[in-house]
This record gives C-alpha cells, sequence and structure tokens, in this order.
C-alpha cells in the first residue's frame, strides 16, 4: 500500500473499499496507488456536504462514513464543504478502492491528476464546471456541460434546482429557492 | 393583395390546389436531440412508415425545408442553435414539438432544460408522451396537414 | 499549437502540409449524423484532419441535480433517460446500487428477469447502431432491417412494462411488474428467429467491399492507448482486451450464464464491428439461458419498508396503510454510506456511485458514463484520417449525447 502517513483514514462502504487523504497530497497518493496496479481511473467527482433547508442540521452532519461503520469519529479535514472522490480500478487484479480529499476555501483548489489519469481531463473539467473546484495545473479548465457565460456552479448545494414553480408542490417551491444559512 | 381576392373562386381553387400540395410534402428538418429521435427515427423506418404522408426526405439542411420536429429535451445550451436553425428555415414553416421535454420541459424541472420549446420558437402541434409513439407522430402530423390546407395560400400571421 | 496527451492541435492560419492553410470547421451541434447533438471543431489539412475538438454540453439536463430533488424511488424514472438507448441497463445500475446500500437481495426470478432485460436492452441498442451506423456509410437498408427487430423488441418491452422505451422496469428492491405468459410467447419467438437477422446483417455488411472499405484501418485505438484513455465496451474488446463487466465483475447473476467475451484484434472499426455483431449473438444465447432457467416465485423483496404492500391488504392491515402512505409521501430512507455500482451497456461501462445521507433522498448521484470517456479517445483515434472517415468514426464510438452530458 501507499504510505500510511498519506491516509488519515480508512474503511468499508456496502462493500467498497476507501481512504482518505489529505488534499495536498493527492498527487502523491495517486501516483503510489498508480504504482502499485490502480492505473484506471473510473471516475472523478465531487460531493458537497452543504446543509440545505431541505435537510436541515450542521455542514457535514449528513455523512459520517467512518462513524457510519463504528470507526472512529472523524478527522479534522472532514467538516470542509466538498469532497473529491476518485475510483481508482486495478485491470489484473480487479480491486478497486476509492479515494477521498476534503477541501474547502473560495475557490476550492486542489491539483489535478490529469496527466497520470487521463480520463480525469474531461471529469475535472465537468466538476470545475458543476461545482466551481479549480483543478490546479490542468491545461484546459473551461465549461464544459453549461454554457460558457453561464454564472454559478449548478450542482452545488445552495444552488436552487430550478426550472417552473409548479402547482401543489411545496417541497419543489423550496428548493427554488436558496437556503438562509447558504 | 390577396385580400380583395380572398372571395374570388379561382383564388380559394388555387388555394385548395397549394394547400393539397403543400400539406402533402412536407420535409421535416430533423432535429433530432434526445430519445425521441430514437422515435422519430423509427418512424421513417418500413414498420410505421413517414413516406406515406410525404415527409420521407427528413432533409439535413433547414434551409430545404418546411417543419422542424423538436423531438427531445432543449437544453441551454442548444437553446441559441434552435432559434438559429428555426431563422434560417423560409417561409412558410411550422414547428411540431414532440414529446414532453420540448413541450414543457417533461420530467426535468430544473436550470439545465428550457420548460418547453415554445418559449423560443412558435409550436403548431404539441405531441405528449415520453418518448410518443411513432403512430403519435404520424397523428401530429396528420392534424398539421389538415391546419396546412385548411390555410391554403394566405400568409400566416 | 497546444500539446494534450500527444495531440497537437494545429490553428487556422498554419501552413498546412500540402501548401495551403489549416482551416478550422465547425461540425455543428446540428448535423444529420444522428448521434444527437455533438459538437466537432476539426482543424483540416486539405482533406486529412490535424486536430479535433469535441465540444459537448448540448444536451446537458442537469440529471444528477434533478436527481437529489427526487426521492429514491421517484429517481429511477429519471436514470432511465441519460443513455436513452438503454434504459433498462440505467435502471440496472442504480438499483444495484440503492441495493447494496439498503443490504437487500431481490429473489431470483427478479434476477433472471433483469437479465432478460438488460440483454434485450443490449439488442436493441446494438441494433440502433447498427441501422445508424450503416444508414451513416451509405447501407441505407440497414437501418430498416434493423430497426424492424428492435420494434420487436419494444413490443416486448411494451407488454412487460407498458413503455416501450423508457420503461423504468428494473428498481431498487425488484421488478415492476412479473413477466405475462404473453411476455414469455414473445421472447421465445424472438429468441428462434434473431439468429437468422444477424445472419442476415453479417451477408449484408460482413463481406460487403464498400463497408470493408470505408472501416478497416479507420480509427485505431491501440490496446495501450485503449486501457490508458479508459475506454470501455466495444472500444477496448475491439482492441483486443477482454474486459468485459459481464465476466470480469459480474453482477446480477452474471457469473452463471455460460456467453463468451467477444474481442477483435483489429483495433478499428471494423474490429468493433465484428465485436458488436458476436455481442449480439452471445446476448441472444444468454436470453435463451435465462428464458430456460426462469425460476418461479416472487419478482421484488418482501420488505414493507421498501415497497408498498399489495393493493388488498390494505383493506385489513393497519401496519400496511401506514407502510403505503409512508412509502408514497416520504419515501424510504437508505442508510448513509456510498457505493458505486458498474453495469455493462451497449457502450461500456455505465456506472452509478450513489452518496446516501441517510434521508429519503440522496445526497449525490453520479453516472459514470462510459460514452463520456470513450469520447475521449475520439481524438486519438481521428486524427491524419479523412474528413469523410469521421463520420465512420464518430459511429464506431457509439456515443449517446445524453450519457455524456447528463
Amino acid at each position: 500500500m501507499i504510505a500510511d502517513t498519506l491516509i488519515i483514514d480508512r474503511g468499508v462502504s456496502a462493500g467498497d473499499a476507501w481512504i482518505t487523504v489529505p488534499s495536498e497530497s493527492v498527487r502523491d497518493a495517486l501516483s503510489g496507488l498508480r504504482s502499485e496496479g490502480y492505473r484506471l481511473m473510473t471516475f472523478l467527482t465531487c460531493v458537497d456536504h452543504l446543509a440545505d433547508a431541505s435537510r436541515g442540521g450542521a455542514p457535514g452532519e449528513g455523512l459520517r462514513p467512518a462513524a457510519a461503520q463504528g470507526g472512529p469519529p472523524p478527522v479534522d479535514d472532514f467538516p470542509k464543504r466538498f469532497e473529491i472522490v476518485y475510483q481508482l480500478r486495478n485491470l489484473e487484479s480487479r480491486e478497486q478502492l476509492r479515494v477521498r480529499a476534503f477541501i474547502g476555501g473560495d475557490p476550492p483548489k486542489i491539483d489535478s491528476v490529469q496527466d497520470m489519469f487521463p480520463p480525469a481531463n474531461w471529469d475535472e473539467r465537468e466538476t470545475y464546471d458543476l461545482f466551481g473546484i479549480v483543478f490546479n495545473g490542468h491545461p484546459d479548465l473551461t465549461r464544459i456541460l453549461m454554457p460558457d457565460d453561464w454564472v454559478g456552479h449548478p450542482l452545488r448545494r445552495d444552488y436552487p434546482v430550478g426550472g417552473e414553480t409548479v402547482e401543489f408542490s411545496q417541497e419543489h417551491e423550496k428548493w427554488q429557492t436558496a437556503p438562509e444559512d447558504a | 393583395m390577396l385580400d380583395p381576392m380572398g372571395q374570388n373562386v379561382l383564388t380559394t381553387t388555387l388555394g385548395k390546389l397549394v394547400g393539397w400540395g403543400r400539406g402533402n410534402s412536407v420535409w421535416p428538418a430533423q432535429f433530432g436531440l434526445a430519445c425521441c429521435a430514437i422515435e422519430m427515427i423509427a418512424t421513417a423506418t418500413a414498420g410505421v412508415d413517414i413516406a406515406r404522408f410525404g415527409s420521407e426526405a427528413m432533409r439535413a439542411s433547414p434551409r430545404q425545408s418546411d417543419l422542424m420536429i423538436v423531438s427531445g429535451r432543449v437544453s441551454q445550451k442548444m437553446a441559441p442553435v434552435l432559434r438559429t436553425v428555426y431563422d434560417q428555415m423560409p417561409e412558410p414553416k411550422w414547428v411540431i414539438s414532440m414529446g414532453a421535454c420540448a413541450s414543457t420541459g417533461g420530467v426535468f424541472n430544473n436550470y439545465a432544460l428550457l420548460q418547453g420549446v415554445d418559449k423560443i420558437v412558435p409550436v403548431d402541434v404539441y405531441i405528449p408522451g415520453c418518448p410518443p409513439r411513432p403512430e403519435d407522430l404520424l397523428n401530429a402530423l396528420m392534424i398539421l396537414q389538415e391546419r396546412i390546407k385548411a390555410q391554403g395560400i394566405k400568409p400566416r400571421q | 499549437m497546444s500539446e494534450t496527451q500527444g495531440v497537437t492541435i494545429t490553428k487556422t492560419g498554419q501552413a498546412g502540409a500540402f501548401g495551403g492553410e489549416i482551416l478550422t470547421v465547425n461540425f455543428g451541434p446540428h448535423h444529420p449524423s444522428t448521434h444527437g447533438v455533438l459538437r466537432l471543431i476539426v482543424d483540416l489539412d486539405g482533406e486529412q484532419i490535424r486536430g479535433i475538438k469535441p465540444v459537448i454540453g448540448y444536451l446537458h439536463t442537469g440529471i444528477e441535480k434533478q436527481m437529489e430533488a427526487l426521492r429514491w424511488q421517484q429517481g429511477v424514472v429519471v436514470t432511465d433517460r441519460h443513455d436513452y438507448l438503454s434504459p433498462p441497463i440505467n435502471n440496472l445500475a442504480y438499483a444495484l446500487a440503492v441495493e447494496k446500500l439498503m443490504g437487500v437481495e431481490v429473489p431470483p426470478r427478479a434476477q433472471v428477469l433483469r437479465v432478460i432485460m438488460s440483454e434485450l436492452t443490449r439488442l436493441s441498442s446494438h441494433l440502433v447502431w447498427m441501422g445508424t451506423s450503416g444508414l451513416e456509410l451509405g447501407a441505407m437498408s440497414m437501418l430498416m432491417y434493423c430497426f424492424r427487430e428492435r420494434d420487436t423488441i419494444l413490443d416486448m418491452n411494451e407488454e412487460i412494462s407498458g413503455f416501450r422505451m423508457h420503461t423504468s422496469y428494473i428498481r431498487p428492491g425488484g421488478v415492476f411488474a412479473d413477466a405475462t405468459p404473453r411476455f414469455l410467447e414473445m421472447l421465445d419467438k424472438f429468441i428462434g428467429t434473431m439468429p437468422g437477422h444477424v445472419d442476415e446483417y453479417e451477408n449484408l455488411l460482413t463481406m460487403n467491399p464498400i463497408w470493408r472499405s470505408r472501416t478497416i484501418g479507420i480509427g485505431r485505438l491501440s490496446p495501450e492507448d485503449a486501457k490508458v484513455l479508459g475506454a470501455s465496451g466495444p472500444m477496448i474488446r475491439g482492441s483486443g482486451i477482454a474486459w468485459d463487466l459481464r465476466k470480469t465483475m459480474p453482477y446480477s447473476g452474471y457469473e452463471t450464464y455460460d456467453f463468451e467475451v467477444a474481442t477483435s484484434n483489429d483495433c478499428d472499426c471494423y474490429g468493433r464491428y465484428l465485436v458488436r455483431m458476436k455481442e449480439m449473438r452471445e446476448s441472444v444465447k444468454i436470453l435463451r439461458q435465462a428464458l430456460d432457467r426462469l425460476p418461479d416465485g416472487p419478482v421484488n423483496v418482501d420488505d414493507r419498508k421498501m415497497l408498498p404492500p399489495p393493493r388488498e391488504e390494505l383493506e385489513t392491515s393497519m401496519e400496511a396503510v401506514i407502510h403505503h402512505f409512508k412509502l408514497f409521501t416520504e419515501g424510504y430512507s437508505v442508510p448513509a454510506g456510498d457505493v458505486y455500482v458498474a453495469v455493462e451497456s451497449g457502450r461500456g461501462e455505465n456506472g452509478c456511485y450513489v452518496v446516501s445521507d441517510g434521508t429519503h433522498k440522496p445526497r449525490r448521484v453520479k453516472f459514470r458514463s462510459a460514452s463520456f470517456v470513450n469520447l475521449q479517445a475520439l481524438e486519438r483515434m481521428a486524427l491524419n484520417h479523412m474528413v469523410a472517415d469521421m463520420i465512420a468514426i464518430i459511429g464506431t464510438a457509439d456515443a449517446v449525447l445524453g450519457d455524456v452530458d447528463r
């Protein structure tokens, strides 16, 4: 395995093994895993842990991977808002591993890994487009799914679902507007 | 110019002829966007033949077509493209909005889709369904043909 | 000039190899190729492609955001619509993910019905690919033949679920409804006639000199490139690597079926065509085995917290009424956690990454789309080909734009 100093947390969720690494050392961790045989990146995405009006509760309270498994309580990195998830696969041994890194900030930044894993090129652009995560070192970090002049990052939790108001749908109206504590 | 001629027997017969001609050879500009496009292609195939209605020539170029069948969801990025294609079509032109997404936004009531293509182009016939059956598209085409024939040579408002 | 992954993209105005200039042409989102709204910015040097840049996003539907606003059981309807050529397979990825998080296992009859629907969908998806590819390369009659078979499959879909295309048939907890006797009859008949039809297509195309000259040597993707770029499905199997999720990481009982993985060492469009033909035959084999072994039993997991009770029970049992009420107002809650499940669709690895925070709606649903990743290989495959071959190459990538843009 990669150096244990890099792993902050690890666990198994519904049969999938995962590890948490600090966001500064994501490149080291992934290149270490790559040399071990995890040469395919299946996908790269982001999860926004902001609490919002439809769920209530403090940020980070919803998902607590380690505590849910009965493991040690989450460490300092966890209350950060954005969780970048990388899914790696070893084609020979057919094992999969999920790597997480938590980042916060405005705009949230993390290193790009598209030179190590080419499929990450468009995945990072999509994550930038929909969440606003800036990937340092990406050659062409532009919007890929939304129009180029779109303002805002749609998949963030404080961005309303949008669309038209429909009758008899109170929940939909709650989602239409950004929550107060966004 | 046509108004004083409106009551003339000759022009009503001419109008009927023109309407018959236009209605029976409506050439769609294929604007297949998403799932409804597959059903539109299925309408053109042998089982449910749209060629019987004169619409076999699904033109790729909007300049050579009269009907735009918007089949599929129209996203924010695609909306200006759709309007450009519509503008390129010569008069007289018609629009069929095929499917729930094109008519009203469908299943997706969110930021990314235009909630109905009638926000940017005038629509003549709406077809509900997700996706509508090929026979539904034929039905809509027939409704449109009735309208075209009734219109005759009067220019559209 | 910019270097991306070994692809050199030159700009208009630079001198081309034949003494002219590089011309940047826009193959706009509205074009007659029926693969949807894909925009390509192509740098041409005479007729040769010097650089190709896909621009996507013209069909972005916000599916992932929409699913966060819908309950778990409502989300199934939306999963149908991203890869719109294989809706039950998308349903399957989502259903497996939710079931893994809930920790339930569907009954055997449901497993077999799921396999039947997946294979029917794979056939239908390959038929659309064949029909449209044939149409684009000039074999127009392929469209008619393939859609005729596809109509039979859609009739079966309609028989079992009421919908022709977006069936929403495979749901977390089982399937929508049991197979009717008429469905099983239709399936039996279909299995008998389909191999003959595949023979028909092969007779038309496989040894056809026009088809061969338009696809052999076009769109080369070496095995190393395919692995590095993350290609999956016929893109990687057409380069000789036998990676099929149904065999290598099986799900839903696929390990118990006897079928071969179709590969081809040709690494070009023709190889991928052969792979898809073989896959169609193997699908029919799997359907035969599935139909033969269809066990009796329930088709849904017997968990009242997940699926509503039958209507008769509502008259007698208060508990059933409470379950019914809870399920149709708030919906069930899935325990917190996250899971990734990948299934093999006609295009490759279609996966569903679900993050749950323990409530009645998902936190995040991400679809790993095979077409999104396969399309990134387009640059590598299309370089230095003629512009007319570009259509063949886009066809062979078999990208469904709904899947790419979600």
